[in-house]
């Protein structure tokens, strides 16, 4: 039915279109050409605002582009020499001029909302009106009219003649012309210059036809004046064409902005599909795609942690600015997703909603994803926490050693020496030396396994120096050669410490099965990794990682995002590595 | 705790280059003019325990010290011939204060309840005459140490 009517309304246009033309080759003299094309710009309005109508009835732009069209072809008919159409048409002339502007401003919701560009369109509509009609007041057709065909000397009969001068109607023209393809135009280009300055990137994009139409004014705006002023032929014709190109063009352009959302919903529907298979990463990606809005983000609610996540499981806030919008998703009453986007799609709430819906199951999966990314970051968080804790401890113990039972030894140590001393100076016991002797070498052996105890635990030079020079004293003590080929300079403590406890667990594998002649360690760095092996030249065949007591290092490489891998074939040496993230 | 009789003998001492002896005459057969000793440890325990052994042993001990403050003040004042410099001090190291303290007059010998070979390369930057463990302190090893310097 609506289709049967818009080919109604267009067969009237076509109709209107004819006579219009004829009349133009008719009454105003005007090429073929000419007429034609001014007719099938106001054709391409009457087009642009039945298929705006037909496609998306509830913006009212249409109307506004179906009067212009019909304003457009109906102007023509200001140039008969019939006494009522003439007087009709010519107060009617100019109204396009104020429906195009208009629906210009009106683009893209179909209404005009600030209040400086309404202001213009009141303006607009007021001079279109009001100084045609005051022109015929005046005008006795002694003087052909500025715009039309100064070579056809037949009178027009105003039937709103009050009193006839020449001098006034061409004042009254010319005060129009100024007044509104000068003043009015200029600041329509300005205001559509406004809009583009307060936009955001996406909004910018869907604003590019009011360009086209800030260039159509400004077109019009410089042919009127050749018209009226200037007679220069050869201008006149450039610009006649250059302005009903951008007028052709105008209706089109604003008709494929306002169908614009539609091939957005087209593309809504294809992420159900798109996204049937698509990993979490994508959703954000496929969603922005449809929404056309390239700084679309999504955040996915964490409910255990009642928090917004990244798809890595990041905890993320939401934007509070007027600089981002932000649509919640919801799913059975319970936050499911943020969609952070661009302001401009607020005023298309129902598409973000579409979308959102139509990515649910993606989101879901996504959401439950995040979730389980958050908690698995949370269990990394709090291994490398341990690990760290496990090393302040070791520190502790070290340092309770060290000034403690160290202190007390080493000060007794000295005793035991200072009373051999007296001893010597003095006629003594044998005995009593000989015990004193015994004393001083046990207490020795004691220090001894104390500073080995020590080392194990938390080794000093580890913390003071860094790792080449605590692995160059581990190599010291070694009952066997070790090639050191060590990374200088200091690395973050618990790395530091890993690599360290690596090689040592490595080196003492070594010492205990391996039946090595040489062992080797090398620590170097490599695409942000800290790569740590241990080879020696052994009889190889060590028992899996898992089942030896190089299982708890592998937590501890693995708590910093490692790993650490044992090659033992039998009779081909044993080489242990780990790698380390370790970023410079 | 400082001795000013001390820094007399220091001075005297430092101008003939005497080698440490033991002031008891029943141990020496010669008497010379002691080295002067400052000892640095923050444990009051080895510092008592040191100064025993060390005075027994022929050393003047002039001062002691129980952080690297205080170490470098009492250096500067008595100007002894040798700091027992331990490693680990309260607001400090032993490194730190063995290298301003390598400018001055005084011969350094760090010790330390840890062996040298735990402690790196910093023991040989620092300008100390050498190295001691704590429970391996003598006389005779501060008078090698010292011995092989002149």
């Amino acid at each position: 039915m609506r289709k049967l009517v818009a080919l109604g309304v267009g067969g009237v246009a076509v109709a209107l279109g004819v006579f219009a033309y004829d009349v133009q080759v008719t009454d105003l003299h005007s090429p073929h050409d000419h007429a034609w094309a001014t007719v099938a710009v106001g054709w391409s309005f009457v087009v642009a605002g039945l298929v705006a109508w037909l496609r998306r009835p509830s913006n009212r732009l249409w109307t506004l582009l179906l009067a212009a069209g019909f304003a457009l072809l109906m102007r023509q008919f200001r140039y008969s020499f019939d006494a009522w159409l003439f007087t009709v048409f010519f107060v009617l002339g100019e109204l396009p001029y104020g429906l195009v502007p208009h629906s210009v401003l009106a683009y893209p919701s179909g209404t005009v909302v600030d209040r400086y560009e309404r202001a213009l369109v009141k303006v607009g509509y007021a001079c279109v009106l009001t100084l045609p009609l005051a022109i015929l007041f005046f005008y006795d057709g002694t003087r052909p009219l500025l715009t039309y065909n100064p070579l056809d000397p037949r009178p027009h009969d105003s039937l709103l003649l009050l009193h006839g001068s020449a001098d006034t109607v061409e004042v009254l023209q010319k005060a129009f012309v100024v007044f509104y393809y000068g003043f009015v135009a200029t600041l329509f280009i300005l205001l559509i210059a406004r809009r583009f300055a307060r936009a955001t990137p996406r909004s910018r994009r869907i604003l590019a036809p009011l360009l086209l139409a800030a260039v159509a004014i400004a077109l019009r705006a410089v042919f009127e004046c050749v018209l009226i002023f200037v007679h220069y032929r050869f201008a006149r014709d450039y610009l006649f064409w250059w302005q009903i190109t951008a007028f052709f063009a105008l209706p089109l352009a604003l008709l494929a902005g306002l169908l614009r959302a539609g091939f957005a919903r087209a593309r809504v529907s294809d992420l159900v599909v798109e996204l049937e298979y698509a990993p979490p990463e994508e959703v954000g990606g496929a969603l922005a795609k449809a929404l056309d809005d390239p700084t679309l983000d999504v955040a996915f609610w964490l409910p255990d942690a009642g928090t917004y996540a990244d798809a890595q499981g990041q905890p993320v806030g939401l934007p509070q600015d007027e600089a981002r919008a932000v649509t919640l998703l919801q799913h059975d009453g319970e936050p499911l997703a943020a969609i952070v986007h661009d302001p401009s799609l607020l005023n298309e709430p129902k598409l973000v909603r579409a979308a959102g819906a139509a990515a649910r199951l993606a989101l879901e999966n996504a959401q439950l994803q995040a979730d389980m990314r958050a908690q698995l970051t949370q269990v990394q968080e709090s291994r490398v926490r341990i690990v760290a804790a496990a090393d302040e401890e070791r520190k502790r113990i070290e340092r309770d050693l060290h000034d403690g039972a160290q202190q007390r030894l080493a000060a007794l140590a000295l005793q035991l020496r200072t009373a051999q001393r007296r001893l010597d100076s003095r006629e003594a016991d044998p005995t009593v030396e000989a015990l004193l002797e015994c004393a001083v070498l046990e207490l020795q052996a004691a220090n001894e396994e104390l500073r080995e105890l020590v080392r194990g635990v938390y080794p000093t030079i580890l913390t003071e120096e860094g790792l080449a020079a605590a692995l160059e004293s581990l190599a010291l003590r070694n009952p066997f050669p070790i090639d050191l080929d060590v990374l200088e300079g200091r690395l973050p403590a618990r790395v530091e410490a890993t690599a360290y406890f690596v090689t040592c667990e490595g080196l003492a594998n070594v010492t205990k099965h391996a039946r090595a002649t040489r062992a080797s360690v090398s620590i170097a760095r490599r695409n942000g990794l800290l790569a740590v092996e241990i080879a020696d030249d052994g009889v190889g065949g060590a028992q899996p990682l898992e089942n030896s007591g190089l299982s708890g290092l592998a937590d501890r490489v693995e708590a910093l995002g490692g790993t650490l891998r044992l090659d033992s074939p039998t009779g081909g040496g044993t080489r242990l590595s780990a790698e380390i993230p370790c970023e410079s | 705790m400082t001795q000013i009789s001390g820094f007399a003998l220091t001075r005297v001492s430092r101008a003939l280059r005497v080698r440490p002896v033991a002031k008891d005459a029943r141990l020496c057969d010669i008497c010379f003019m002691a080295v002067t000793v400052v000892i640095v440890d923050d444990h009051p325990s080895f510092r008592t325990s040191a100064r025993t052994l060390l005075e027994l042993e022929g050393f003047e001990v002039v001062g002691e010290a129980a952080d690297g403050a205080s170490a470098l003040e009492v250096a500067a004042a008595l100007e002894p011939e040798l700091v027992l410099l331990d490693i680990a001090l309260p607001d400090t190291t032993g490194f730190e204060v063995a290298e301003r303290l390598a400018r001055g007059p005084s011969k350094v010998i760090l010790t330390s309840s840890r062996e040298l070979r735990d402690l790196g390369r910093r023991v040989q930057a620092s300008g100390a005459l050498g190295f001691v463990p704590k429970d391996r302190l003598t006389g005779a090893v501060l008078a090698e140490l010292l011995g092989s310097s002149t």
